[in-house]
Formats: structure tokens, C-alpha cells, sequence
């Protein structure tokens, strides 16, 4: 995705999901989003919990509890399945998390910095597709969330994120994974 | 704000005419449900029910557009709605979760009863290739609606074992209340209670494998062990 799909031209077409099916799916991917991002935090913590950015990591690991709370939440008001690939973002999450922070803090943060950036431009995309639709609650909690990821993007860049070893190679597959847990996670 | 205010008036109108399409469809199925006893879930027990109801056999094709699956689907989601809102009324909510989902099934079936031929009927349409997956959607879409019912929160993946569980055991309820001849079901009540006491060893035997599991040891606790010696070497 180099060129910035046009968020103006989100209106609904034929064929597109119905819109029960729509909110479903956004409420589903996005709880699964919060899921994988509480993983990550987690893993990083298990590794860079007791360094000095111990508590820059725990203040995003609770803001990203309260967004999942707010999912889970809206999940069961909106009768909506969560995602059969939650025990492998499970796993994957934290394994990521993990991993990144075992290559050094900047390497943690740079991931900080590729999963907040897409989750931030999914948001904005969904919120553009919720312009044309009657749900003003879920586009707020949208909204909101998409600014606070943002927040986190910033705090992960002013902690040396782009000094990671190799910051283009691994936050572009990290952004490809990201991508691709996205489209399953509305799917299946 | 204009955008908006068509949109909401869209929705609305769209959402009216279903409801009347909704109703026509119930009209129609209800009518139809004496005559499958007989003539089996088949086109001409649903044109049978429409003309009972003063429709057309048209009017039925344009209420059922994707034909008996359809039906069938349409059958099973008014009944849970039917049940969910029974469950609502009898204070569903005050009883422990076990016998809440008791419940639930027994609220289901007794609805039933008064369609059982036509529900053996329909079984047996189900179980034919036609009905593709209609009869598995059906299932997991009641159980589904007898988990929230039941109040059930969860959103990770033990909503997919309580609702696949919930499903063997309904399954195999509504087999055995179909050949069920006892005096006001409890035969199949207590079969119920049987399946749902097996169904709660589940967590037992998890437990015990938790506990075996708890003998091995921990990959994490190698890299306590590491960092442990290394400080010490610093010291």
C-alpha cells in the first residue's frame, strides 16, 4: 500500500458487506486489535519490565486494557463473535513483543512504532467508512482510539525508536503483519 | 448533517419493510408448520401453508426467495427470539449458569412441541446435501442466542468451546425428545441434566491436566536461572 487509499469514497457499494455485517466485522478486528497490542506490551514488559523504560511501556500496556475493555464490552452489546485467531495472537502478540525487545529497546519501540502507525490509519479508515452510516458510538470509540495510538507512536519515536538496528527492514515487515492479522481477524 | 438525516431515514424505511416482510413470512411459516407433518419440508407443504394463510403460493416465493433453506433458517431465528424473550420473563437472569442454560433448552423445546412432526421433518431435510449447511448454522445460531441469553460475557475463545459444547449437548437433546414419549417430556429432562453433568467434567479434567502440566519445567524459569548467574558473575 504506497499511495493512501482515498478516504473520501467509502460509501457502502453493492456487494460490500451489509452493514450489521460491517459493524460486526469492525468491532470484531478491532477488539482482536487491542488483543494483539495488549500481547505485545506484554511480551515487552516480560523483557524490559525492570529497565528504565519499564514504566513508559506499562502506561501504554493500560491504555491499550482500557481500549480492549471497551471492546469487549461493545462485543457483547453487539452480539458480535470475536475472532477464532485470538489463541494465536495470543501467542503471536507476545512472541513479537518479545522478540523485539530482546533485540534491544530500540528495536522495541521501533515495533511500537510500525503496529500504532497502521492501527492508526485502519482507525482512520474506519472511522471515513462510518461517516456514512447511523452508528455515532462506535465512530467516536474509533475516533478517539485512533488519536490516542497516535500518542503512543509519538512516545515510542521520542524514545530512539529510528535508532533500532535495520528500523526500515523491520518495521516494514512488522507493518506487513500487521496488515495481514487485520484482514484475517475481520474474516475469521 | 443533511447526509445524516437521509441516511437515518433510509434505514428506517428499509428496516419497516422488513418488518412487514417479517411478518408475512411468519404468517406464512406457521401456516405451513400442520401441513409438514404430512407432506414433509417441501414446496408444496409451503404453498399449502400460504394458501391457508390467504396468500399466494407468489407471495410465498417472495417471502422465501432462497426457498426451504430459507424457511428453515427463518423457523429456527424466530424461535430463539421466541425463547429468548420467554427466558426474559421467567427472571432468567437470577438462576446459576448451569441452570440457566438448562433452561434455555428445555424453554426451546417446550416452545416446540407443538411442531414436533414437522420438526422430525425438518431434521430430515436438513440432513439431506440440498440443505447444504443450514442445519449447522441453525444449531450455532441458537446456541448462540441461548449463551447471551444465559448472559455470557466472554469474548476469547472459550466463547467458541461454550457454544460448541452447548451444541452437542442440544443436538443430542433434540434427538432424543424427538422419540420421546414420556408424560410431559421428562425423559428428555432428565437426559438434559445428564449431558449438561458430563459437559461440566470438562473443566475438571482440565484442571487435572494443569496440574501435571505444573511438574514440568517452565522454559521461562531457564531465563531466570541465566540472568541469575550473571549477576552474580558481575558481583
Amino acid at each position: 500500500m504506497s499511495s493512501k487509499p482515498s478516504l473520501k469514497r467509502l460509501r457502502r457499494m453493492p456487494g460490500d458487506p451489509s452493514r450489521e455485517d460491517m459493524v460486526a466485522r469492525m468491532i470484531r478486528v478491532d477488539q482482536a486489535g487491542e488483543y494483539g497490542a495488549k500481547r505485545i506490551y506484554a511480551g515487552q514488559l516480560a523483557v524490559l519490565g525492570r529497565t528504565k523504560d519499564g514504566p513508559v511501556l506499562k502506561e501504554m500496556a493500560d491504555v491499550e486494557q482500557r481500549h480492549l475493555d471497551t471492546f469487549n464490552d461493545l462485543m457483547v452489546r453487539r452480539h458480535v463473535r470475536p475472532t477464532m485467531l485470538q489463541p494465536f495472537w495470543h501467542v503471536a502478540g507476545f512472541a513479537l513483543g518479545a522478540g523485539t525487545a530482546l533485540l534491544g529497546r530500540e528495536a522495541a519501540m521501533a515495533c511500537t512504532v510500525a503496529v500504532e502507525e497502521v492501527i492508526e490509519e485502519h482507525y482512520a479508515h474506519q472511522a471515513a467508512r462510518l461517516a456514512h452510516e447511523d452508528e455515532p458510538e462506535l465512530k467516536e470509540v474509533v475516533e478517539t482510539f485512533g488519536a490516542e495510538e497516535a500518542e503512543h507512536r509519538e512516545t515510542a519515536l521520542a524514545h530512539d525508536a529510528r535508532e533500532a538496528p535495520g528500523y526500515e527492514p523491520l518495521t516494514a515487515a512488522i507493518k506487513a503483519g500487521s496488515r495481514l492479522a487485520i484482514w484475517l481477524s475481520e474474516r475469521f | 448533517m443533511c447526509v445524516k438525516m437521509t441516511t437515518r431515514n433510509r434505514l428506517n424505511k428499509e428496516r419497516e419493510r422488513m418488518s412487514d416482510l417479517d411478518d408475512l413470512r411468519r404468517e406464512i411459516l406457521y401456516a405451513m408448520l400442520p401441513h409438514v407433518a404430512f407432506d414433509g419440508w417441501t414446496r408444496k407443504a409451503l404453498n399449502a401453508g400460504a394458501r391457508d394463510a390467504g396468500q399466494t403460493p407468489e407471495a410465498a416465493e417472495h417471502a422465501f426467495i432462497r426457498g426451504l433453506n430459507q424457511v428453515a433458517e427463518f423457523y429456527s431465528a424466530d424461535a430463539d427470539a421466541a425463547m429468548c424473550r420467554a427466558l426474559e420473563e421467567k427472571g432468567v437472569g437470577e438462576l446459576p449458569i448451569r441452570q440457566r442454560i438448562a433452561l434455555a433448552v428445555r424453554t426451546r423445546l417446550e416452545q416446540a412441541a407443538p411442531h414436533r412432526e414437522a420438526i422430525r421433518h425438518l431434521m430430515s431435510y436438513l440432513a439431506l446435501p440440498g440443505a447444504g449447511l443450514t442445519g449447522a448454522r441453525c444449531t450455532l445460531r441458537t446456541v448462540d442466542a441461548m449463551w447471551y441469553a444465559a448472559g455470557d460475557t466472554s469474548t476469547d475463545f472459550n466463547y467458541y468451546t461454550k457454544r460448541g459444547l452447548l451444541a452437542a449437548v442440544y443436538g443430542a437433546t433434540v434427538l432424543y425428545w424427538l422419540n420421546d414419549a414420556s408424560d410431559d417430556c421428562e425423559a428428555t429432562w432428565a437426559f438434559l441434566d445428564r449431558r449438561i453433568a458430563d459437559v461440566m467434567q470438562v473443566p475438571k479434567f482440565q484442571g487435572q491436566i494443569a496440574k501435571i502440566a505444573e511438574r514440568f519445567p517452565s522454559p521461562l524459569r531457564l531465563r531466570e536461572a541465566f540472568t541469575a548467574r550473571r549477576s552474580r558473575n558481575f558481583t
